[in-house]
């Protein structure tokens, strides 16, 4: 017989990464490790097949921006490639320090004191601290940084906000990724909202705005970040529209919620509504 | 049966849009449960042409023998089949009504789409899956797809007969444009109701059924809109906030100030 183990390791990535692990919250995501259970009850008889998983809860954590606390901390830091060190380590700016990420169980251990080296280590956490007001004011929970990144050449500002709600059977995530280069005081990037409602089915919003503006002022951390919060505050007002144009227009294209005649239908004389129908005048198919 | 179980919690912590793949990535790494889970998750419907009638029919499970899909409009299989298994020959002729009378059903809800009905025998009763979908892109910026799927049982009893209906709507939306880039609202819903109904003849059986789907729809449809309009909507808001939130909370305040004080 085929050794079943290559075979999963092939088809479990675009399984971990098709985006299909609902976004969770805070401290462990309810909703991986959920997965994580029903995956091993799945395949009882072959234990290393979840280990073969690895990378891919690796790429869902880094890609969805996980959040951890660290040990003896209550911030939510960033998990994510921007500011990766290697071998399962991350940093984070703001509280100076590194720290070891395990990926199927989510948690953070083994921190230790990191200081940022960059030449634009001023300006990031000028953005950082400019960034906090706003974040605060628009974002009811949520973790943000900046990295150096691509050579010390650009500034990868991230935000993620969360919120789960497991009592409703919904979870809900945007993410917001900005590249600010301070050279040529362009930001491009993309906003991501991702909502999953799941009481008695399963129903998924999922949203991708790409950015790409560039800062006309004088490319201060508050100039990028009052960019920042004009650019999603449009969106959200387009995003707002959106669902009521879908609303009124799609979705009531599709079934009415009463015929025409604003009855419900008399079955006992469903016979008669083709005829009915035809000298009202209606439309053919 | 585990495997089912754990099968399905895991199809509703994934993404809805992509069940068909998820079900083959399933099927692939526990081939034993293939059969159980092909005939136990919904996925969108496909519509073939009758070759016979020229109308178009919707393929299920239900409709299924080995690789071919028994025709409403002909009760023909297409690839054809010499000994493929269809209804008795009464349940057939109640299986020709309900056809007429959902198809009068899609018109006049639907406005257009395709629709399907199919019966088959049980030993106390007949059972049967109801079938809609249609689709629009009314903009070409924007584009949405509805089926559902309405499975029932009819147990007979003295003068009554006992339904059981598991209905299925899966509803997919989505729009793109410049300001907005891509947005996907999709997803499914499913809801079960039970009834004792009067029967007086075979034709009670259609009004009996065509009432409880036509409930179900309606309860469902209010159902969707709830949750893709208002509350995904909602979370949205609870993500991120427009106004600021030191304004959004001083308003909540000040109106919890006011109800308060009304109570007085």
């Amino acid at each position: 017989m085929e050794p079943r183990q290559e075979r999963s390791v092939i088809i479990a990535p675009p399984f971990m990464t098709a985006g299909f692990v609902s976004p969770g919250a805070d401290f462990a995501c309810p909703q991986l490790s959920d997965v994580i259970a029903d995956i091993k009850a799945l395949t009882v008889d072959e234990p290393d097949l979840l280990r073969s998983l690895g990378p891919a809860f690796e790429k869902y954590n880094t890609e969805q921006f996980a959040t951890v606390k660290l040990p003896g901390s209550s911030q939510q830091v960033i998990v994510s490639s921007h500011n990766s060190l290697g071998n399962g380590r991350y940093y984070d700016v703001e509280s100076q320090s590194s720290f070891h990420f395990d990926h199927s169980t989510q948690k953070a251990s083994a921190a230790q004191t990191y200081v940022l080296e960059s030449k634009n280590s001023d300006l990031i956490k000028s953005i950082i601290k400019s960034l906090a007001p706003y974040v605060k004011e628009h974002y009811p929970a949520a973790a943000y940084s900046a990295y150096p990144i691509e050579n010390d050449s650009t500034i990868a500002i991230l935000i993620v906000a969360n919120k789960y709600s497991p009592n409703n059977f919904w979870n809900g995530r945007w993410r917001s990724i900005y590249l600010f280069s301070p050279t040529t005081s362009s930001l491009t990037g993309s906003l991501k909202v991702d909502v999953h409602y799941y009481e008695d089915g399963n129903v998924r919003l999922l949203t991708t705005k790409p950015i790409s503006d560039r800062i006309s002022a004088s490319s201060s951390a508050s100039d990028v970040v009052r960019q920042i919060a004009g650019t999603e505050k449009k969106y959200q007002e387009e995003l707002n529209l959106a669902f009521s144009a879908l609303s009124e227009g799609a979705f009531k294209g599709l079934r009415r919620q009463l015929p025409i005649t604003r009855q419900k239908i008399d079955w006992d004389k469903i016979s008669n509504y083709r005829l009915g129908q035809d000298i009202g005048g209606g439309r053919s198919r | 049966m585990v495997h089912q179980l754990d099968t399905s919690d895991l199809l509703r912590r994934l993404d809805p849009k992509h069940t068909s793949d998820n079900v083959d990535r399933i099927c692939t790494l526990v081939p034993d449960i293939t059969e159980d889970l092909l005939s136990s998750v919904d996925q969108p419907l496909e519509t073939r042409r009758c070759k016979k009638s020229g109308r178009d029919y919707l393929l299920c499970d239900y409709n299924r023998d080995g690789d071919s899909y028994r025709s409403p409009w002909s009760n023909e299989f297409d690839p054809p089949l010499s000994d493929g298994t269809v209804p008795s020959e009464k349940v057939r002729k109640m299986e020709e009504r309900a056809n007429e009378a959902f198809d009068i059903y899609r018109e006049l809800y639907y406005e257009g789409g395709v629709s399907s009905v199919y019966f088959w025998n049980l030993d106390d009763g007949f059972a049967g899956v109801v079938l809609l979908k249609k689709s629009v892109s009314p903009t070409g910026k924007s584009e949405g797809a509805w089926d559902s799927i309405h499975v029932f049982e009819a147990i007979d009893r003295a003068r009554t007969a006992h339904y059981k209906l598991t209905s299925t709507v899966i509803l997919h939306l989505s729009a793109s444009a410049e300001s907005l880039g891509e947005m996907d609202l999709s997803g499914n819903m499913t809801r079960q109701i039970e009834q004792d109904l009067p029967v007086d003849d075979d034709s009670s059986h259609i009004s009996n059924i065509g009432k409880l789907v036509e409930d179900m729809e309606l309860k469902m449809r209010n159902l969707l809109q709830e949750v893709y309009f208002g509350k995904a909507k909602d979370v949205v808001g609870d993500l991120r906030s427009i106004a600021p939130l030191t304004e959004a909370n001083r308003d909540k305040a000040t109106h919890q100030e006011m109800i308060n004080s009304m109570k007085r």
